[in-house]
C-alpha cells in the first residue's frame, strides 16, 4: 500500500463554525460527554439546556479546549484545535498496522469471492472503531498521515481563542487590576492594539455600558451584576467570533440578572454567534435560534425554539421543562 | 578602663565603626539580593510544581524541582555555602568576588523555601483566573507572571516576610567564607579588645533593629497592596 494523501478530499466548506465531532469527556471513570456532535455555525444564538450534571459546562469548556477532550475533534473555522482523533479518519485507519494486520488475516474472504475488496475494509474499519483497536504505535505511514492531518489543519489554540470569547458564572474578573486594565491587557499583551488604541476601544465599551466611571475602580468593588458586564466587554475587546456563555446569571443576585441579561440582548442583535448555557428559559426562547438540550452527556434534542419548548419529542426533556417552566 | 570606654575607643577612635558598617551593608546586600534571586528561583520551581503535565516526560521538570528543593532544605546554610566556595566555584573555575557568591548561595537556598511559599500562594488563587486568562488566549506563563504570581505574591507577603527575617539572620554565617558581615565586623572589635559583653550584646540589638524595620516594611508593602481588596 502506497502512503496515502490523507489530506485529499477534505476540502472543507468554508463556512466559519465551531464544529465539535463525535467529542467523548471522560473525568476519571465519569462519562461526562459522550459521543457528541454539534456544529454551530456563524451567526447562531444557540442556548444548551438541561438537567445539572448533564455535562453542559464541559461541552462548552471543551469549545475552546478548557476541558482537554478524550476523544473527538473540535473544529473552529476549518481549522483543527484539538489533536487528531485517528478515529475519525478512514485514510488514517486504513495506514495503521492494526488495520493491515486485520486485513490480511481476512483477505481469504475476497480471495473467495464473499466479499469485495472494499466491504472487507469497511467491517475492518468498523471493527477497529467498535472495539478501540488502535494502539498507540501503529508504524510510519500511521504516523505521517497524523502528521499531514495536524500540519494541513492544525491551529494553535492560543490563537484560536483569540476569536473565541468565554463568560464564566463567576466573572473571573482579574482581581490584581482595574477594570480598564483587565479590558486592555490581552488585547495590549498578544500586540493586538497600542496601548493607547486599547484604552480608546475599552473606554467607548465602558461608556456604551454605563460603567465609564468605573474604569479605575478593582473588581472588588463591583456589584455582581456590574462585574458580568465588564466580564462580557472584557471578552468583546478580543472582537471575538463567537461567544461562549457558562450561565451568566447564575452567580447574581436577581435584581442584577435583568442587566446583564439586556446586554446579552444588545449582543444578539449585533449578529454576535453566541452558545449559552442557561437555566432562563424565557432568554433562551426569546433570543436563541436554536435550542440543545442535553441529557447525561448527550445532545437529547436540538432543534428551533419553538420545536423545542413547543413541541418537545425527548421524553426526558418533556420531565425537565415541566419541572422548569 | 571600663569596658564601655575600651569599646568606645576601639568603636570610634580606632574607626571600629568603618568595618561595622560595611558589614551592616554586606549583611544587607546578601539578604535583599538573595530574596530577589530566591524570589525569582522559587516562583520558577513552584510553577514548574504545579504546572499539569500528562505524559511521564512532561514530569520531569517537577522531578527535578523536587530534587532541588530537598537537596538545599536538606543539608545546612553553612555547608552549602563552604560547598560553593570551596569546592563548586573552584571546580568550574568561576572567580567571583566572595560576596557574590554569598549571594548566590543564599539565593538558592531560600529558592527553595519561596518555592514552597509560592506553591501555596499560587494555588490559593482561584482557578477560574488562570481560566480566564487561558481563554482571552494568552499563554500559560504571560498568565502566571501577570495574573496569578501577583495575587499569590499578595497572599504570601506576611510569609515572605518571615522568610526575609530569617534570611538576615542566617546571613550571620557568612563570617566561614570570609565576608566580612555584621558578625563578624563585630567578633573583630571583641577579638582585639578581649571584652566581650557590649560588643555582642550591641550586635544583638542591631539584629533586632533590622528586624524590626523589616517587619515594619512588610506591613507597609501588605498595606500598600491592599488596594485591590474591598475596603
Ligand atoms: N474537573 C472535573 N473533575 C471531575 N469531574 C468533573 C469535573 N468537571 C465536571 N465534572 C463532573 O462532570 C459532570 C458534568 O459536569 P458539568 O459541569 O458539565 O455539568 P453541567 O451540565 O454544567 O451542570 P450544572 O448545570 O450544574 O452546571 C458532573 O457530574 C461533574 O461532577
Ligand atoms: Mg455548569
Amino acid at each position: 500500500m502506497t502512503a496515502v494523501d490523507v489530506t485529499k478530499g477534505f476540502a472543507q466548506e468554508m463556512r466559519p463554525s465551531i464544529d465539535v465531532r463525535n467529542l467523548y469527556k471522560n473525568f476519571g471513570r465519569l462519562k461526562v460527554l459522550k459521543a457528541v456532535s454539534v456544529k454551530i455555525e456563524k451567526g447562531e444564538k444557540v442556548a444548551i439546556i438541561g438537567p445539572s450534571g448533564s455535562g453542559k459546562s464541559t461541552l462548552l469548556r471543551c469549545m475552546n479546549l478548557l476541558e482537554d477532550p478524550t476523544y473527538g475533534e473540535v473544529w473552529i473555522n476549518g481549522r483543527l484545535i484539538t489533536p487528531v482523533d485517528p478515529y475519525l479518519h478512514r485514510e488514517v485507519i486504513c495506514a495503521s498496522g492494526t488495520f493491515r494486520t486485520i486485513y490480511s488475516l481476512r483477505s481469504r474472504a475476497v480471495a473467495e469471492g464473499y466479499m469485495t475488496e472494499d466491504e472487507l475494509a469497511a467491517s475492518v474499519i468498523a471493527e477497529i472503531k467498535r472495539c478501540d483497536l488502535l494502539r498507540r504505535f501503529e508504524g510510519r505511514d500511521y504516523r505521517n498521515a497524523m502528521k499531514a492531518l495536524k500540519y494541513a489543519f492544525g491551529m494553535n489554540v492560543n490563537l484560536a481563542r483569540r476569536g473565541i470569547g468565554m463568560v464564566f458564572q463567576h466573572f473571573n474578573l482579574f482581581n490584581n487590576k482595574t477594570v480598564l486594565q483587565n479590558l486592555t491587557l490581552a488585547p495590549t499583551m498578544l500586540k493586538l492594539a497600542s496601548k493607547e488604541q486599547a484604552e480608546a476601544y475599552a473606554m467607548t465599551m465602558l461608556r456604551r455600558i454605563g460603567l465609564a466611571d468605573k474604569a479605575y475602580a478593582y473588581p472588588s468593588t463591583l456589584s455582581g451584576g456590574q462585574k458580568q458586564r465588564i466580564a462580557i466587554v472584557r471578552s468583546l475587546c478580543m472582537n471575538p467570533e463567537y461567544m461562549l456563555f457558562d450561565e451568566p446569571t447564575s452567580a447574581l443576585d436577581p435584581e442584577m440578572v435583568g442587566e446583564v441579561l439586556q446586554l446579552m440582548k444588545e449582543l444578539a442583535d449585533m449578529g454576535m454567534t453566541m452558545v449559552i448555557v442557561t437555566h432562563e428559559m424565557g432568554f433562551a426562547r426569546e433570543v436563541a435560534t436554536r435550542v440543545l438540550f442535553m441529557d447525561d452527556g448527550r445532545i437529547a434534542e436540538d432543534g428551533t425554539p419553538e420545536q423545542v419548548f413547543g413541541a418537545p419529542k425527548d421524553k426526558r426533556l418533556k420531565e425537565f421543562l415541566s419541572k422548569v417552566l | 578602663m571600663n569596658a564601655w570606654e575600651i569599646f568606645y575607643r576601639e568603636f570610634v577612635t580606632y574607626e571600629g565603626y568603618e568595618t561595622v558598617l560595611e558589614g551592616l551593608l554586606a549583611t544587607v546586600i546578601i539578604a535583599v539580593c538573595g530574596l530577589l534571586i530566591g524570589f525569582v528561583v522559587g516562583c520558577i520551581l513552584a510553577v514548574l510544581k504545579i504546572i499539569p503535565a500528562k505524559r511521564w516526560y512532561a514530569k520531569i521538570p517537577r522531578w527535578l524541582a523536587n530534587i532541588y528543593v530537598a537537596l538545599f532544605r536538606g543539608t545546612p546554610m553553612v555547608v552549602q555555602l563552604l560547598l560553593i566556595h570551596f569546592v563548586i566555584f573552584p571546580i568550574m573555575h568561576i572567580d567571583i568576588p566572595t560576596l557574590a557568591e554569598a549571594v548566590i548561595a543564599f539565593g538558592l537556598n531560600s529558592g527553595a523555601y519561596i518555592c514552597e511559599i509560592m506553591r501555596g500562594g499560587i494555588q490559593s488563587v482561584d482557578a477560574g483566573q488562570m481560566e480566564a486568562g487561558r481563554a482571552l488566549g494568552l499563554g500559560y506563563v504571560a498568565t502566571m507572571v501577570h495574573i496569578i504570581i501577583p495575587q499569590a505574591f499578595k497572599n504570601v507577603v506576611p510569609t515572605l516576610g518571615n522568610e526575609f527575617i530569617a534570611l538576615i539572620k542566617e546571613t550571620s554565617v557568612a563570617g566561614f567564607i570570609a565576608i566580612v558581615d555584621l558578625t563578624r565586623a563585630f567578633q573583630n572589635i571583641a577579638n582585639s579588645t578581649y571584652e566581650f559583653i557590649i560588643p555582642y550584646v550591641v550586635l544583638a540589638l542591631v539584629y533586632l533593629v533590622l528586624v524590626l524595620v523589616i517587619t515594619l516594611i512588610v506591613r507597609l508593602i501588605e498595606r500598600r497592596l491592599k488596594v485591590s481588596d474591598r475596603r
